[in-house]
């Protein structure tokens, strides 16, 4: 039998890795928060953990704080294993949620806490002075005698940022960063924070809900379900081969046909829809004849035509967006999908209208049979 | 002009009670402490100083009520601070609620029942009976000055303990992970973070605790025995016994002049603590 070996983990133990996780779950009682987390962060690279809510990617990055201690497997920074260490002897710095600032300091005390409990003191001038750079470095520079309750939420959060790097640490932990901040000024940070993790070098592990915030900012993406990761990847392979139908819809838009495999040569296979169509689809992983299958399309893959040769629809909703217009069809048995129609399309065959009977077609290889779930 | 009108009928009766209660009565307190004493007791108005000339005669209730009002304060602060951090902090939530309900449970009782329970605890038979049983001998508890500590403490405890609770209870528990984060032992965080962001709360109990213990005479005269006793005492005494309206009265403005005197000299200290601006609507 033919089949196609999907590559499961993206190389997990490469010798350099600044912090890694280690079959490491986290039980609350009966409550399963992580299962089994196996991840390697790379020096310098930006990762993030995308997911929905109560899915464990908050608890993952809590461990790697050490405000949480795994119930199981190991977690390791700069090789060593820090299960026991405290979250103050860690050289891992957060910036919370709602920024945890201290109420009762100014903005520099704020930001110079951390390098006040060294010992053997740092002198006063060389914290000024480092307070001063990690101020300007998120330009905020002169704003050190300012009180917390005078900054606005965006300024708030760049001295939750600067509270955290002015330490240098080795890993630095953001905590759905941007949650309390409005959509334009997430945007910025969005930038700002991107720039800031190059200039630094600092390795970036961000937690986050918002795939398009972890899409534009990560290196990699570590998708999380039930206290399970379920894929890692670039934004592009994770988007180009999900490898199930949860990844798919996560990260980007598709269109599901469910369906039974009737063959396959190479890696190209063939599935019987539910209406009885036969499409073909790649497939990333290990099929069997007669196993049932998910066909995933991107809308943007997906051609309308005026001509036969496609699965027969009717156009239900257009929305022209410029660039591309998005089509509401519907399948007299698949139901409804979407489509994306580059504006040279439109150009050529559109407009086309509600109510018109057109096809749909793709090119075998942009299709993608996922793994059930 | 209409709204204002409404604005006044709003205050009118807080301000006629304030008028009838307090500043009508402290105005004929401080005309009778410029009298003198009538031959019948009460007062004969008059514009003499003779009454505040003789306080020195008075010291000793003042000494008693400015030393143990102050020490009473602090002993209820370092016996409150810890079990309402208990109570905030580390108690479960579970049992919080009803945590704080025994916390007041005394509150339930007179004051005066509960101070007969003292003198009973601290009289010959109760606790020094017991240390002598053990060979400590000859120990007095009852009408010392530590005796009147012990009742003043005990009965004011919950008005020290529930304002450092909630203070403390409202503290964002994600401050001292941030602490931690940054590298602050727990001890640290706790000097640096909890302890100056419940300043509020200790500020407050502080300043209720100390201006009741100033007027306080119920426990010094049960647990005091007439020797110890408050300025508080002292006025019941030259009120109701001597009949010496006049001199009362000096006795009371010069308390009330002392008190204020204290309690600015204390808020300014509290102000330059560097109270933040959340501090100050809980003053």
């Amino acid at each position: 039998m033919e089949s196609v070996q999907y590559a499961t983990k993206t190389d997990l133990v490469s010798g350099n890795a600044i912090a890694e996780l280690r079959g490491v779950t986290k039980r609350y009682g009966s409550v399963l928060a992580a299962s089994d987390l196996d991840l390697a962060i790379e020096p310098g690279e930006f990762l993030s953990f995308l997911g929905p809510s109560g899915c464990g990617k908050t608890t993952a990055l809590r461990m790697l704080a050490g405000f949480e201690t795994p119930t199981e497997g190991q977690v390791l920074l700069d090789g060593e294993v820090v299960n026991d260490v405290d979250a103050h002897h860690r050289p891992v710095n957060m910036v919370f949620q709602q920024y945890a600032l201290f109420p009762h300091m100014t903005v520099a005390q704020n930001i110079g806490y951390g390098l006040r409990q060294i010992r053997p003191r740092i002198p006063k001038e060389q914290i000024n002075e480092r307070v001063g750079k990690a101020l300007a470095t998120v330009r905020l520079a002169g704003f050190e005698d300012r009180r917390i309750w005078e900054m606005s939420g965006g300024q708030q959060q760049r001295v939750a940022l600067a509270r955290a790097i002015v330490n240098e640490p080795k890993l630095l932990l953001l905590d759905e960063p941007m949650a309390a901040l409005d959509r334009k000024l997430r945007k910025e940070m969005q930038i700002e924070l991107q720039d800031l993790q190059r200039e630094l070098g600092i390795t970036f592990v961000l937690v986050t809900h918002d795939q398009e915030e972890a899409l534009s900012m990560s290196d990699r993406i570590c998708i999380m379900r039930d206290g399970r990761i379920v894929q890692i990847g670039s934004p592009q392979e994770l988007y180009d081969t999900p490898k199930s139908r949860y990844v798919a819809d996560f990260v980007g838009t598709s269109n599901f046909f469910d369906g039974k495999v009737v063959g396959y040569q190479g890696d190209l296979v063939s599935v019987r829809l539910s209406d009885g169509t036969v499409v073909e689809a790649r497939s990333l992983h290990q099929v069997a004849d007669g196993q049932d299958a998910c066909v995933s399309v991107r809308p943007e893959q997906m051609r309308l035509s005026r001509e036969e040769g496609g699965l027969p629809v009717h156009v239900h909703n257009r929305i022209f967006l410029g660039e591309h217009t998005e089509y509401l069809v519907t399948h007299a048995i698949l139901g409804e999908f979407l489509v994306l129609s580059p504006r040279q399309t439109e150009m050529n065959d559109g407009p086309f209208n509600a109510g018109e009977s057109l096809t749909v077609s793709w090119d075998a290889g942009t299709a993608l049979v996922l793994e059930q779930e | 002009m209409k709204q204002n009108k409404r604005n006044w009928l709003l205050l009118a009766p807080a301000g006629t009670w304030f008028l009838v209660m307090l500043i009508i009565p402290l105005s004929v307190v401080l005309i009778f402490s410029f009298g003198e004493r009538a031959p019948s007791g009460g007062v004969v108005l008059a514009l003499s100083l003779e009454q505040y000339a003789n306080l020195p005669a008075r010291w000793t209730a003042f000494k008693n009520t400015m030393t143990l009002a102050p020490i009473g304060t602090l002993a209820a602060l370092l016996i409150a601070y810890p079990l309402a951090y208990f109570l905030a902090v580390k108690v479960n939530p579970k049992w919080k609620t009803i945590l704080l309900v025994l916390v007041i449970v005394p509150f339930w009782t007179s004051i005066l029942i509960r101070s007969y329970a003292w003198i009973f605890l601290l009289g010959g038979r109760g606790l020094p009976a017991l240390l002598d049983w053990i060979g400590i001998e000859g120990v007095r508890l009852i009408n010392t000055p530590f005796a009147v500590l012990v009742g003043i403490v005990y009965g004011y405890l919950p008005l020290m303990v529930f304002p450092i609770f909630v203070s403390l209870d409202r503290l964002d528990k994600r401050l001292l992970e941030a602490a931690s984060d940054l590298g602050a032992s727990r001890w640290n965080a706790f000097l640096q973070i909890t302890l100056p962001l419940s300043i509020p709360g200790i500020a407050t109990g502080c300043m209720l605790v100390f201006i009741l213990l100033m007027g306080e005479f119920l426990i010094p005269a049960l647990l005091g025995g007439g020797k110890v006793f408050f300025v508080g005492n002292a006025l019941v005494d030259l009120f109701l016994q001597s009949r010496n309206w006049a001199f009362g009265s000096a006795v009371a403005v010069t308390l009330v002049v002392v008190m204020l005197i204290t309690v600015t000299i204390y808020m300014r200290l509290i102000a330059r603590l560097g109270a933040s601006r959340d501090d100050v609507a809980i003053m």
